[in-house]
């Protein structure tokens, strides 16, 4: 269907419209319009993608300058829907346009899901395809090839360079697939086709780290212009990210085999001394001139690049005393050793890093000035040495990456030294956690940079956190609700057992045996009144452990295996898919199953539970995180001293951000169903903290219940369900046609007419009301609107979006 | 610590056995290793007491032939035993060679001084010319003992300041930290007090109310917490406020450098420093800012000029008995006469002309400051 917002003609690929997406779309577009970033929140299965993508690419294509949408997910099928999503769109435009427009866009991923060398791709891990690929396609392996030694290379990069550089494929959307097809039919690199093309590109959609991490986002994402949209989907866990991709966690085994990277990177540098002693000099003599040796070799060759953000990069010369080769790997030896001695220490250490940096200038005479271009001259150097196997180079990678944060960052981190795993253990393990306790840091390039940063989730509750931790201004905050045109998800907390004894997972009795029993019980009931899947969070792993064989001693898991198969995931990946697949044959063939699983474990971010598999989620106890972590504290003491996020809130957010997340599994669009039960008597007071499309569905007498009344309600609630649903009930109420967006626009006009003439008040349409930071959108009042205008029109398809 | 703890503490000494007596880690538990900076051979404990109890002896392991004394010997800090003499190399030389960035024409000289005492470092690890180098050292030193001493004393204290604000730094966290858990307790407190008053007010009071009072007690309640932060934010602004005064203090303090003397710009063995540039010792304070008083540029004050007229006024001596000098009055009629002699009219004019002019497109400038620009300008010219 075609629409206007405002001035500016959308093309939406489905007949029909959800009236939160095009609540949505006019948000975006207003965000667009003012430049600025924005935080919206839509409901989980009401086809954010697809609205995201429509509105932007419609934009792109009306108005002259033709902004670039950089599109960062978190996970590989994640990008790939959207990639299919992209397609479908553009295939809908041609057709509604009647011309294909100019047009191009191309995902990116790792080497490994996009190698098409027959040798290199059957490599199962992704650093050593890398690793393959660069010494296959490196520029002086190039070199040496044309100075007639024998060295192989890959075919499908060579086959780029007879190519026009800025046309490598034609226009078009490309999904990963599409790519290796178009990739094995040229003969040519899918990986360094995409990257290379990046700049011609209309839409990009790749992950979060090709932006945020600096080690890559230097590489891979330096030519982006200013006026990029980026938009970060599935970003509620955006901040974890942030911080993830500056810390580093050293252990005593990488140390090791470090130290054995500089041993070798020696001899090498002596090796290379009696055979071409010019080279070094060459790198010496630039090094000594100050030039950035980086500039000249291809940028697609590098081994590391710095991990600093590119506006604390200093331009300048390397220091005098790791100029030449072989200071510098004294030098990182000496670092390293160091390192070693500090792991030696056998009490919990925690500190700052210009008092890291003191030690090490007391003990070693390591200043600060060449720590910081240890990473540069790391990469230097590997170069000079032309080195291929660079995997085994890893850790040493990782000593020198280490070294240059810890001595340009002074505020934001800190350096914890955990010499026991455990409480109890008696065997050191010791870890150096270099850690970054401030998520903005990261991402604080990405909100320079651009002029458009949009984050979207489906649980971003609550909203103003987001700019507070990230430091950045949103021109815009929503949050929507869904509008339904029945009661298709039930949200319940329940606080007590049958027997009336509260139930919760704090720490004090979480081990008692009754509340233990009332869970067991909760889980019971409700696997014997729900039909196919269930799927259960714990708060950790050790919980469940714990709870589980608890649960066999009192008979419990006896009487659940009467009506479903228990399945549960492990932290172990390869097991948990396992499990997850038999979970899945489980609901389809109807004997029913149920999935014990953490709610921070990978199951509760990646994995949908549409309809049948899974008709309930059952929240056991608040997720909070591990409080005893060090990380944890100083991350709160920073959050506290410095963004005057209070303790509390952050973890009580941070909980509930992630029950959101295992909640919105179950329910994944409109057609869907299913059961949220709370199961802890803390959620009674967090409700507010949920998002408010998961909020505005409780009633307020569902908040406290026991486990008896929770098993009624739900067994009333699914045998509604049950009921025949017509698609057409949902139109005009929950699904709008182009006949209903004309009235809704009607309707709005006359409503803002009134309210220039009246007093102005605060109107309830969040969509484009003068007053749109109250995006208070009752959902009941709207259906009870347009209950009476329902068209005659066709049946609709159940599944049409 | 559980006792299993303090056993771990002595792993990282791969051998567990001392290669000069062969006992092991299992009948000695708490062996302890040392080394001797003169050649680096470990050895245990025990066995140091017994071979350098009666004084200076030689190395115990085949082939060494080093004269070791018992209060040279140490624990080792690197477990690579060529790091550890690398670092007690670097230790010594980089207490002579002890430049600063600042003392460095250029960036591209201070580098080359790192480069070059790297050299020296290398040398003297590998055994490289090492007469030469060390002989080098000692010269340097001798040679630069001043400002070897100056940097040292430098060093010593900024570690002092850093320490001193570190430690700072860590005292104002704990107090922030310790606030913030009284800040809880108390909010915890009231909310108990608060619940606690509006129970107590239920059970005292008419059924009727109940309602009204649980509202009550709820709003008290929101506005006591409303308050509370905004007391709150205030008291970590004025924080906030206290650590940046204190940043700066800390900052000053640091920025206040010794002077630093040096008898020579040239030091030998390093290139590319500064000279230094001795100030040039002050002059006495002139209150005329280079004007001579008495001094007269057309002509000079005689003490006697013949006129019959003044004549009988010096054999006088009524007038002379008044206190009348006749030196007085030459001076001030010669003073006249010439007066005005550097003047030129015409100029003076024409200049004013343009300031007034000036002075009308600027209509900041008064009439007054004009003028004064005038004769500021004039001034010089009636001096000459």
């Amino acid at each position: 269907m075609k629409f206007f917002i405002d001035d500016l003609p959308v093309l939406f690929p489905y007949p029909r419209i959800y009236p939160e997406q095009y609540a949505y779309m006019c948000d975006l577009k207003k965000t667009l319009d003012a430049g600025g970033h924005c935080v919206l929140e839509m409901p989980s299965g009401t086809g954010k993608t697809v609205s995201l993508l429509s509105l932007i690419v419609a934009y792109q294509q009306h108005y002259p300058e033709h902004r670039k949408l950089i599109y960062c997910s978190r996970t590989m099928s994640e990008i790939e829907k959207a990639l299919a999503e992209l397609k479908a769109l553009m295939k809908f435009r041609a057709k509604e346009l009647g011309h294909t427009e100019d047009f191009r866009a191309l995902g990116l991923t790792s080497r490994k899901n996009l190698c098409l060398h027959p040798s290199v791709k059957r490599e199962k891990s992704g650093a050593v395809v890398d690793a393959r690929c660069r010494s296959l396609t490196a520029g002086f392996v190039k070199e040496k090839k044309e100075r007639g030694e024998d060295v192989e290379l890959c075919v499908y990069h060579e086959n780029l360079d007879l190519l026009e550089p800025h046309n490598l494929v034609p226009p078009g959307v490309f999904t990963l697939d599409d790519l290796l097809r178009y990739g094995e039919e040229h003969k040519q690199c899918p990986y360094f086709s995409a990257r290379r093309m990046m700049p011609f590109c209309n839409v990009i959609i790749y992950s979060y780290h090709y932006l945020l991490d600096p080690k890559i986002a230097e590489r891979v994402s330096r030519e982006l212009s200013k006026d990029c949209i980026v938009v970060f989907d599935e970003a509620h866990n955006i901040d974890n990210v942030c911080i993830e991709s500056l810390s580093i966690d050293i252990t005593e085994d990488s140390l090791r085999k470090a130290t054995r990277g500089a041993n070798n990177l020696e001899r090498k540098i002596n090796e290379m001394k009696t055979s071409d002693a010019e080279k070094l000099q060459n790198e010496y003599s630039k090094l000594v001139e100050g030039l950035q040796a980086a500039e000249q070799a291809r940028e697609e060759d590098q081994f590391i690049s710095n991990p600093v953000l590119p506006d604390d990069l200093l331009k300048e010369a390397v220091p005098g005393n790791i100029r030449r080769a072989e200071h510098f790997v004294s030098f990182l030896k000496r670092f390293i050793e160091y390192l070693k001695t500090r792991m030696k220490v056998m009490h919990t250490i925690s500190e700052t890093p210009p008092s890291f940096l003191t030690h090490v200038k007391d003990l070693t005479y390591i200043e600060r000035k060449p720590l910081r271009f240890c990473a540069e001259r790391l990469t230097s150097l590997v170069r000079t040495l032309e080195l291929i196997n660079i995997e085994d180079y890893q850790p040493l990678q990782e000593v020198a990456t280490f070294a240059t944060l810890v001595a340009t960052y002074e505020k934001g981190f800190l350096l914890i030294l955990e010499p026991f795993e455990s409480e109890a253990a008696t065997v050191p393990n010791p870890v150096l956690h270099f850690t970054c306790l401030d998520a903005a840091i990261a991402i604080k390039p990405v909100f320079d940079r651009f002029s458009s940063v949009i984050i979207t989730s489906g649980t971003l509750s609550p909203l103003e956190m987001y700019p507070k931790m990230l430091g950045f201004n949103a021109v815009m905050q929503e949050s929507y609700s869904m509008t339904l045109a029945r009661r298709s998800f039930l949200p319940m907390v329940v606080t007590r057992g049958s027997d009336q004894a509260q139930i919760s997972s704090s720490f004090q009795i979480r081990n008692d045996p009754g509340v233990v029993r009332n869970y067991g019980n909760l889980v019971l009931e409700f696997s014997r009144i729900t039909p196919d899947g269930v799927v259960v969070f714990f708060p950790s792993y050790l919980y469940m452990e714990s709870i589980i064989s608890m649960w066999q001693g009192m008979g419990i898991l006896d009487s659940i295996w009467n009506y479903k198969l228990i399945l549960v995931e492990t932290p172990d990946a390869q097991e948990s898919s396992l499990a997850l697949e038999t979970y899945r044959t489980a609901c389809c063939n109807g004997r029913g199953a149920l999935l014990l699983c953490v709610a921070r474990g990978k199951v509760s971010e990646g994995i949908d539970f549409d309809h049948h598999y899974g008709r309930a989620v059952i929240n056991i106890g608040v997720p909070f995180q591990y409080t005893e972590s060090r990380i944890l504290k100083a991350r709160l003491e920073f959050l506290r001293e410095n963004y005057r996020i209070r303790e509390n809130d952050f973890l009580s957010f941070d909980a509930m951000r992630h029950a959101a997340q295992c909640l919105g599994r179950v329910l994944r669009g409109k057609d869907d169903y299913g059961v949220m039960v709370l199961a802890d008597r803390r959620f009674q007071k967090k409700r507010n903290q949920l998002p408010k499309w998961i909020n505005q569905a409780m009633l307020e007498s569902e908040t406290n219940l026991s486990t008896d009344m929770a098993a009624a309600t739900a067994k009333n609630f699914l045998r509604t369900m049950a009921q025949p649903f017509k698609a057409r009930d949902q139109e005009g109420i929950s699904t709008w046609s182009l006949a209903d967006i004309e009235r809704h626009r009607e309707k709005q006009k006359l409503e803002e007419e009134r309210a220039q003439r009246e007093v102005p008040q605060n109107l309830a349409y969040g969509g484009a009301a003068p007053a749109p930071h109250n995006g208070v959108r009752n959902g009941a009042g709207d259906a009870d609107e347009f209950d009476d205008d329902i068209d005659n029109e066709d049946l609709m398809m159940l599944d049409a979006q | 610590m559980p006792p299993a703890r303090d056993i771990m503490a002595h792993r990282g000494d791969d051998d567990e056995v001392c290669p000069v007596c062969k006992s092991s880690r299992y009948l000695n538990p708490d062996m302890r290793f040392l080394i001797n900076p003169e050649c680096y051979h470990k050895m245990c404990e025990s066995c140091v007491d017994r071979i350098f109890s009666s004084g200076p002896a030689n190395c115990p392991v085949a082939g060494c032939h080093k004269t070791l004394r018992k209060n040279r010997f140490r624990k080792q800090t690197f477990e690579d035993i060529n790091v550890e003499r690398e670092v007690d190399i670097r230790r010594r030389v980089m207490q002579i060679l002890n430049r600063r960035e600042e003392e460095f024409d250029s960036k591209r000289a201070y580098d080359d001084f790192l480069e070059q005492r790297e050299e020296i470092i290398a040398n003297l690890v590998h055994g490289t010319d090492v007469a030469k180098t060390e002989s080098d050292l000692q010269r340097y030193a001798a040679d630069n003992m001043r400002s070897i001493r100056a940097n040292q004393a430098l060093e010593a204290q900024e570690a002092s300041s850093f320490r001193e604000q570190q430690t700072h730094e860590q005292e104002l966290a704990r107090l922030r930290r310790e606030a913030a858990r009284l800040e809880y307790e108390n909010e915890r407190k009231e909310m108990l007090a608060g619940r606690e008053d509006v129970l107590s007010r239920l059970a005292a009071g008419r059924p009727g109310d109940a309602a009204a009072i649980a509202r009550e007690g709820h709003k008290v309640l929101l506005k006591k917490s409303s308050a509370r932060r905004s007391e709150e934010d205030r008291i970590r602004q004025k924080q906030a406020a206290l650590r940046n005064s204190d940043a700066r203090k800390a900052g000053q303090g640091a920025l206040t450098t010794a002077d630093r003397a040096d008898e020579s710009g040239d030091s030998g063995l390093i290139k590319g420093l500064k000279k230094i540039k001795t100030p040039e010792p002050e002059k006495p304070y002139d209150p005329f800012g280079g004007l001579i008083p008495n001094k007269r540029d057309y002509y000079t004050l005689r003490d006697h000029y013949p006129n019959s007229y003044l004549d009988p006024i010096r054999q006088d001596t009524r007038m002379q008995a008044g206190g009348y000098d006749l030196q007085e009055y030459y001076s001030r009629t010669l003073m006249e006469a010439f007066a005005g002699l550097g003047c030129f009219i015409d100029e003076e004019v024409s200049k004013r002309e343009v300031t007034s002019t000036m002075g009308i497109s600027r209509p900041v400038a008064t009439e007054g400051a004009a003028l004064a620009a005038v004769s500021s300008a004039g001034a010089p010219e009636a001096s000459s």
